[in-house]
């Protein structure tokens, strides 16, 4: 007792060293004194206050400071209560000085550890009342910088005392967190220190500063079940102080945020955001636009954390607030402006979204977005292209290494539906998302245009060996993509865009997975193109486009896969157009400042301008190919519920067809148009053919529209059907018209198959003819 | 050494600009600052009632919109509510549904609230009659005053009122629950009196 007295006896300038060890010495010999001489101090100490003997105060307090520091934490329990009735004290007083005094003081509280619980102490005070000095208005500027500086400590020290510690008041408790968190943004919000870049040295008592130290501690100590409750205030506090527009401040914070939170919780953030993003629907498109970019830089910083285990759900949101963006088109301009920003940024999210995916993901993404693509109907076209735009952004990011996983079933047939959509545009997205996925070694660029370079090497393409997995999807869903491609040509709405996007697809699928199994696939291809124009009532300036497309594709083919007889023979064709028929090449073809008048009246093509069946035939046998495939048009309708409906009485149908033209044994351009080439020789070749190759193929085929129908969804089926019926009908009618006359010479012939043998698949699969 | 008996926690509240601030400076330092700035956050202030030995702890909340869910977070833990307005000022008026509504969100359901008119000193200027406030506040069950921060007017006696309401209602607790000492602020604390002779 007399050491205490003495104490403060010589305390006139300061606290006497020799008494205070003493002093210190004694309480650690007989700790359980401590609280006893903590009560002491502590009485004083109020007295001392309420007469504004602030010295006094002060010698007390740092008599207070050493005990602590000094004494084992096991000790201490009691003494501390006195300490923080002493610090409230000195908070409550007005005085500056003292406030901050007693902020320092509790600062050392908060270093050290204790071991014993404390469930009865509470904090509320400290935090109320340290969050108010966070808030100080004082005049002097200096005052309120030390003042909200001290506050901001005082609440890391609470932090820190509490937030690790399962034995203390839960500091996370919205009540604490709804005053800690807007202090913190409140003080961080400083223009003056938004500009200082990161690197250069700061001023280190800043409250700006301070706070954002804390901050990121407050942040970087949050656990999985806390974590939200820290945010929200956050996203409070931008609402409410109109943070969101600009957002520098927004951004700044997030990236602090996600820079400090442990990484395995950093799609909580995310979600977060998304669910802020779901409040704010109906707000103003410039704070959507802003919490996306928001969004969009925190995706960023997160790599690969960023999306937890839901990740259509994120992927959902996104696409909603797309789709409600799309739908709510304003008619004041300006706003429309800050829509399409919004919506922009929203596809630019997905896109970042997409890259921190594994790969077979981004195709689940794709094939979501696809899913979500809304039926044709010309009013939600604008809806549409977003889509597809964020799906092409989706699918800049995909590394494709084999092709079959890049296009599953269930994602090709979607996609490849899309691009039969009547807008033109839409359908070069399409192309663009395809030549994307196809493109391996990013020739896409080089094959812009359609173009005939005498050596391909000008080019500068990058061609590795095909793949065996590739060719067997080719095998497999190439006659899917031959067909669409075909289907895409012959649409009267094509512009010079979409024939040259075409093209490049047309040119990385033979680049890509052209193998030599492919080869007489590709090739039999172009000259269906060929048909097509030929046979179509496409006008004059199509037509001169896909011719001139086939002969740059031809020419491009060959020389990819080396064959120097076929080149030379396109050389030939090349030249004879040159010469004869200028318009089919693609100089003039694709030239779009043509007229129509330049070009010419009739559509008749002398024979020697066109690619023919037999010379190519010739030439791959040449090469060492088998070239029965190239007598066969690849192109039919890929499964589809109209064929299996049909299939019973198409079989007939079909197989009738094929005896009609032959009967009629007609020339070479009547002949491409319809199936088998039902001569002798070809019968004869049947024959020695071994069949069970091809018997394979037509079972491997079976199963695949069995699995078509069996995986398919329903929509689709019916959307597919509906589409194609009309033309389903008229083709119908035609061919009934055609079996009605020579029924009886086609019987006849019948017989006459049925004796050379023809194997019976050959007429089970009806849907090969059809077309 | 405590000073005091009873420890209540008052805080007040209303739209910016209403008087809130001045309310407490005259109080608790028995002051008028002319050009009192706008409140940030919320800002604290103490006195000791002479009555029963109570100690009043005031936090003033700033009124305006974006400070509102720091200022939110007050309420939480109050005793006491002051809802002021101007009586100067229909708009001040009309926004107390809203501010009731608050109340009720985040406010403890046992808290005494007050609805304080503030101005009465600017007569000419008058807006709301005193019969009107009155008639509003017995709708929603709450105290009526008005007062004049810069005449002193009513201060007191509403600060005073408070305590001793508090007061009562705290004795009535003490008789009904059994309370251990605990430590600081927020509700109700009886603090110990300890003797101040030391024994060692």
């Amino acid at each position: 007792m007399s050491l205490l007295i003495c104490l403060y006896n010589f305390v006139q300038d300061g606290l006497v060293k020799n008494n205070m060890d003493k002093l210190t010495f004694y309480a650690m010999t007989f700790p359980e004194k401590l609280d006893r001489i903590g009560m002491y101090l502590e009485q004083k100490l109020s007295r001392d206050i309420h007469r504004h003997r602030i010295g006094f105060v002060f010698v007390a307090m740092d008599a207070l400071d050493q005990l602590l520091m000094a004494c084992h934490s096991h000790s201490l329990n009691l003494f501390v209560e006195s300490f923080l009735k002493m610090v409230q004290k000195l908070l409550e007083s007005n005085e500056t000085e003292l406030q901050i005094l007693a902020t320092q003081s509790f600062v050392k509280f908060a270093n050290i550890e204790e071991d014993t619980p404390s469930y009865h102490r509470r904090y509320d005070f400290f935090v109320s009342k340290f969050s108010a000095m966070c808030h100080s208005g004082s005049n002097d500027e200096e005052t309120q910088a030390k003042i909200r500086g001290a506050g901001l400590r005082g609440l890391q020290g609470v932090v820190r005392k509490t937030v690790s510690d399962d034995l203390q008041v839960n500091i996370w408790d919205p009540i604490h967190m709804d005053k800690i968190v807007p202090s913190l943004l409140y003080n961080m919000h400083d223009p003056k220190f938004m500009s200082v870049d990161l690197e250069s040295p700061k001023d280190e008592d800043h409250p700006a500063y301070i706070a954002e130290m804390v901050f990121r501690d407050l942040v970087c100590r949050a656990s999985y079940g806390n974590i939200k409750s820290g945010l929200k205030p956050v996203l409070i506090h931008m609402d409410n102080h109109k943070l969101w527009v600009p957002n520098d401040f927004a951004v700044k914070c997030f990236k602090i945020i996600m820079y400090s939170v442990q990484q395995q919780y950093g799609y909580l953030v995310i979600q977060m955001l998304m669910s802020h993003l779901d409040k704010h629907v109906k707000s103003d498109p410039a704070i959507k636009a802003s919490i996306i970019e928001v969004l969009y830089e925190s995706v960023l910083i997160s790599a690969g954390g960023s999306i937890g285990p839901s990740v259509l759900d994120v992927f959902n949101t996104l696409l909603r607030h797309l789709r409600i963006s799309v739908d709510s088109k304003s008619e004041d301009l300006q706003k429309r402006n800050m829509e399409k920003k919004f919506e922009e940024a929203i596809i630019n999210t997905i896109g970042e979204f997409a890259k921190n995916l594994p790969d077979y993901q981004k195709i689940e993404i794709m094939m979501f977005i696809l899913a979500k693509f809304p039926q044709f109907g010309s009013d939600e076209f604008g809806f549409q292209l977003k889509f597809l735009t964020a799906s092409t952004q989706v699918a800049t990011k995909y590394r494709t290494v084999t092709m079959t996983n890049a296009f599953p079933t269930e994602f090709l047939q979607p996609l490849l539906r899309v691009s039969m959509h009547d807008d033109p545009a839409l359908r070069i997205t399409v192309q663009e998302i395809l030549h994307t996925l196809i493109d391996r070694h990013e020739n896409s660029q080089k094959l812009r245009k359609v173009s005939m370079p005498k050596d391909i090497a000008q080019l500068d393409l990058l061609v590795e060996k095909v793949p065996r997995q590739d060719s067997l999807f080719m095998k497999k869903s190439g006659i899917q993509f031959y067909w669409h491609i075909l289907e895409n040509l012959n649409m009267e709405s094509n512009r010079v865009d979409n024939f040259e996007a075409l093209y490049c697809t047309l040119c990385l699928i033979s680049i890509e997975m052209g193998g030599e199994d492919i080869a007489v696939e590709l090739l039999r291809l172009a000259l269906d193109i060929q048909n097509l124009a030929i046979e179509s009532n496409l006008p004059m300036t199509h037509k001169c486009c896909i011719h001139a497309l086939v002969a740059a594709y031809l020419n491009l083919v060959s020389q990819v896969m080396a064959l120097p007889p076929l080149t030379q023979y396109v050389r030939d064709v090349v030249d004879q157009r040159q010469k004869s028929t200028p318009y089919l090449l693609p100089d003039f073809a694709y030239n779009r400042s043509n007229r129509p008048t330049s070009y010419p009246q009739s559509e008749n093509i002398a024979e020697n301008c066109l690619f023919s069946e037999t010379m190519m035939q010739e030439f791959l046998t040449e090469c060492g190919y088998d070239t029965s495939r190239l007598s066969t048009p690849l192109a039919h309708k890929p499964h589809s519920t109209m064929d299996m409906a049909l299939s019973g009485s198409a079989s007939d149908l079909g197989s009738i067809n094929i005896e009609v033209e032959s009967v009629e044994s007609s020339p070479l351009v009547a002949r491409k148009q319809y199936g088998e080439e039902i001569t002798v020789e070809s019968l004869k070749k049947m024959l020695a053919e071994d069949s069970s190759l091809k018997k394979e193929e037509e079972s491997r085929r079976r199963m695949e529209i069995f699995e078509t129908f069996k995986t398919a969804p329903f929509e689709e089926i019916v959307a597919r059907s509906e589409a194609k019926s009309n033309h389903f009908h008229n083709k119908l009618n035609e061919i009934l018209d055609k079996v009605s006359q020579p029924s009886e010479g086609s019987d006849n012939h019948r017989k006459s198959v049925d004796e050379n043998s023809i194997p019976v698949f050959e007429m089970q699969f009806p849907q090969l003819y059809v077309y | 050494m405590e000073d005091y008996k009873y420890l209540f926690k008052v805080v007040l509240i209303g739209e910016a600009g209403v008087g809130k601030t001045c309310l407490v400076r005259r109080f608790t330092q028995g002051l008028f600052p002319p050009g009192q700035g706008a409140t940030i956050g919320v800002d604290f202030m103490i006195k000791t009632v002479e009555i029963n030995g109570e100690k009043i702890k005031i936090w003033d909340t700033a009124g305006q919109e974006r400070f509102r869910s720091i200022t939110q977070s007050y309420y939480h833990s109050a005793n006491a509510l002051i809802l002021v307005y101007d009586v100067c000022s229909q708009l001040s008026f009309d926004s107390l549904p809203h501010w009731i509504h608050e109340i009720e969100k985040y406010a403890n359901t046992k808290v005494l609230s007050y609805l304080v008119g503030n101005k009465i000193d600017q007569i000419n200027r008058r807006e709301i009659p005193e019969h009107i406030g009155k008639q509003f506040a017995k709708r929603y069950e709450m105290n009526f005053m008005e007062t004049s921060a810069k005449e002193a007017e009513n201060v007191d006696t509403l600060f005073l009122d408070i305590a001793m309401e508090l007061t009562k209602l705290a004795r009535q607790q003490e008789l009904d629950t059994d309370k251990s000492p605990t430590f600081s602020a927020g509700t109700t604390t009886v603090v110990s009196n300890c003797s101040s002779c030391f024994r060692f």
